[in-house]
């Protein structure tokens, strides 16, 4: 089922929680809603779920108008970010719950219900937990347990708040890829929302970043990462580093480096800020050319796949983070205290003065 | 290096965190013996005193038609004013703590408000409202409608000082449980009615029970307000409380302490009560 959001205004008293959202989750994909708290985000999945009513605009279900509709006739499926189990309940009750609260005409026979709750116990890996009550699994468990709940109403639109959230780092990456999968098997349409770049960019088809009651950009997750909309993008998708400079007769200069910028010809001289993602740094020990930067190392972190050097600039004494991968942190047998030479790839500039 | 240090540091904390063993024996002594003289030598005075002219004096007090129809009217009173008070503390307790609102701090200041006021006062309230002289009092008297001096009004009064039990019980109880469990039966296609016998109900009923047994123990107990509205016409409009206070000042000591041991009772019987359930809550949650 695809789901369209037009034009959606929210606001909690004097709060403006969602400021005119419009969005288009096409039937069947996985979408993540990313951002920082009180981007909206919650709010804008509990809009969906019918938790939230909106002040102004509508929401359509496959194209029909679902704004109204009460949140139990929506048929979706809503997993909480602290699961929300049914702690009085075990865990085959809390799955057949959707279930059993159905006018008894449409309501499945126990057999049914049996053999339904325990196909989705299978297929979450919790079959032999059943008769346990939720405080008695992990927190990974508790979460399948959620998502089986969901499912067992055969919802049109999966609805996850920050599902792995409260988990720890390593069940985290195993239930978000078990998610992907089991997405690409029953392949209904899913919206999740996290404040986690790495969870969004791994499980998502696409990605909807959103600031302050507002989408920032839509797009794939390698578009969002490498041709983000504009710095707060840039900014949130993973660590940067920012370069303060000025933008005159389409040429940027960022300290001792030009760069052309044609789409800015016509423009007004004024202040510029460039990006460089901190992979994106290259380290020399002996100057190459005019166009790189002095800088002294202040700490380095050589344990794992790549080793992150903490520089600080001699001209301005700003921090810049560098990543460099291990084969090239030997070869350069780098010591802190040492000076350097920074040469950065891949700037983006964005023409005004952001601050963030 | 560092993890030593630690270990030494959390047994430090660990041991001084403990009283000296003399200390611990003192302030257990201490609540120990205000316990036993403020508790359990009354008690022992209830009972010592209804037996002293023996066990045929203390039935025929009992059994007496005026404390039967004490006894009769208190259990009247109370199992009118128990579920009356369960219903709406269950309706407040779920508005206040599952929804936001307009006026939520007044509702629950106004829950509180039998709890500051002087059950006397709550009593003279009524007689202000409803008695012959007060606002009401002429129009019922026209249409011979008693309130004050008969048995609606002590169901009134007592209504009024229990009001705060249940409701009391639960905010903080449904507050800390928050809405999700309700959010998610909701989603997934429960109705309200669905959602408040199968999900809500079963996590506050101890709660609720626990209101209920205290709510009952003051409404079966209830003195001021109730001895205000009554009139204290015996046998007819006499609480076990009012009975009690009547035989006191005939001077008619073993019969009132007879009629006081049952009142003593309830509160033994709630104690029991009230300890099994804390114990059922805190296994259940």
């Amino acid at each position: 089922m695809s789901i369209e959001i037009r034009s959606v205004n929210k606001r909690f008293a004097d709060f403006h929680a969602l400021r005119d959202i419009t969005l288009t989750v096409p039937s069947g994909e996985l979408v993540a809603l990313l951002g920082p708290s009180g981007s909206g985000k919650t709010t804008l999945l509990r809009i969906i779920a019918g938790l939230d009513s909106p002040d102004e605009g509508s929401l359509h279900f496959n194209g029909e108008e679902a704004t109204k509709r009460h949140v139990s006739e929506r048929g979706v499926g809503f997993v909480f970010q602290h699961y929300a189990l049914f702690r009085h309940m075990t865990v085959f009750d809390n799955v057949a719950f959707g279930l059993t609260v159905r006018p008894r005409k449409s309501r499945p026979t126990k057999a049914d219900i049996k053999e339904k709750v325990h196909g989705l116990l299978k297929l979450v890996q919790l079959e032999n937990l059943a008769g346990r009550y939720p405080a008695q699994l992990s927190g990974g468990q508790r979460q399948r347990v959620a998502l089986a709940r969901a499912l067992a109403v055969e919802p049109q639109v999966l609805l996850l708040d920050e599902p792995f959230g409260a988990l720890d780092a390593r069940v985290r990456v195993e239930l978000r890829r078990w998610l992907r999968r089991l997405h690409d098997e029953i392949h209904v349409t899913s919206v999740f929302v996290t404040h986690d770049q790495d969870e969004a960019l791994e499980v998502a088809d696409r990605v909807v970043v959103m600031n302050e009651g507002r989408i920032e950009q839509v797009g794939k997750p390698e578009e969002v990462y490498d041709r983000p909309a504009n710095p707060f993008v840039y900014n949130f998708l993973g660590n940067v580093n920012l370069f303060h400079g000025r933008v005159d007769k389409g040429k940027a200069r960022i300290g001792e480096i030009a760069i052309d910028l044609p789409e800015y010809g016509e423009a007004d001289p004024g202040p510029a800020v460039a990006y460089v993602r901190p992979h994106d740094i290259e380290i020399n020990r002996l100057r190459n050319s005019a166009e790189e930067i002095e800088a002294e190392i202040r700490f380095i972190q050589g344990a794992g796949a790549v080793a992150r050097l903490e520089l600080e600039r001699l001209d301005t004494r700003e921090t810049i983070d560098a990543e460099i991968t291990r084969e090239r942190y030997r070869e350069l047998d780098l010591r802190e205290g040492e000076k350097v030479f920074l040469r950065p790839r891949n700037m983006r500039v964005f023409v005004g003065d952001y601050t963030i | 290096m560092n993890t030593q240090n630690n270990n030494r540091g959390a047994q430090d904390h660990g041991k001084g965190l403990t009283e000296p063993v003399a200390i611990r024996w003192l302030l257990t002594g201490l609540a120990l013996l205000f316990v036993g003289l403020f508790l359990l030598v009354p008690l022992d005075a209830v009972f010592s005193q209804a037996l002293e002219k023996g066990l045929g004096t203390y039935i025929t007090a009992i059994r007496e038609p005026d404390a039967l129809s004490a006894i009769r009217l208190t259990l009247l009173t109370a199992a009118i004013s128990v579920p009356l008070n369960l219903v709406f503390g269950v309706a407040a307790a779920w508005a206040i703590a599952k929804f936001r609102f307009p006026g939520k701090s007044v509702l629950i200041t106004l829950i509180d408000l039998p709890f500051s006021v002087s059950p006397v006062v709550s009593g003279l309230i009524y007689v202000l409202i409803f008695g012959l002289q007060g606002w009401l009092g002429p129009w019922l008297d026209a249409h011979d409608i008693r309130i004050i001096f008969a048995v609606p009004g002590i169901v009134l009064a007592t209504v009024f000082v229990t009001f705060p039990f249940v409701a009391r019980e639960l905010i903080p109880l449904m507050q800390a449980q928050g809405n999700d469990e309700e959010e998610a039966a909701l989603v997934l296609g429960a109705s309200g009615l669905q959602t408040f016998f199968r999900v809500t109900f079963p996590n506050i009923k101890w709660g609720l029970l626990y209101g209920v047994i205290l709510c009952n123990a003051r409404a079966m107990g209830e003195f001021g307000a109730v001895s205000v509205v009554s009139g204290h016409i015996r046998g007819v409009t006499n609480t076990i409380p009012l009975h009690v206070e009547i035989l006191y000042n005939e001077y008619n000591y073993a019969a009132a302490f007879a009629v006081a041991s049952l009142l003593a009772l309830l509160a033994l019987v709630t104690l029991a009560a009230k300890s099994i359930v804390e114990w059922r809550m805190k296994v259940s949650s």
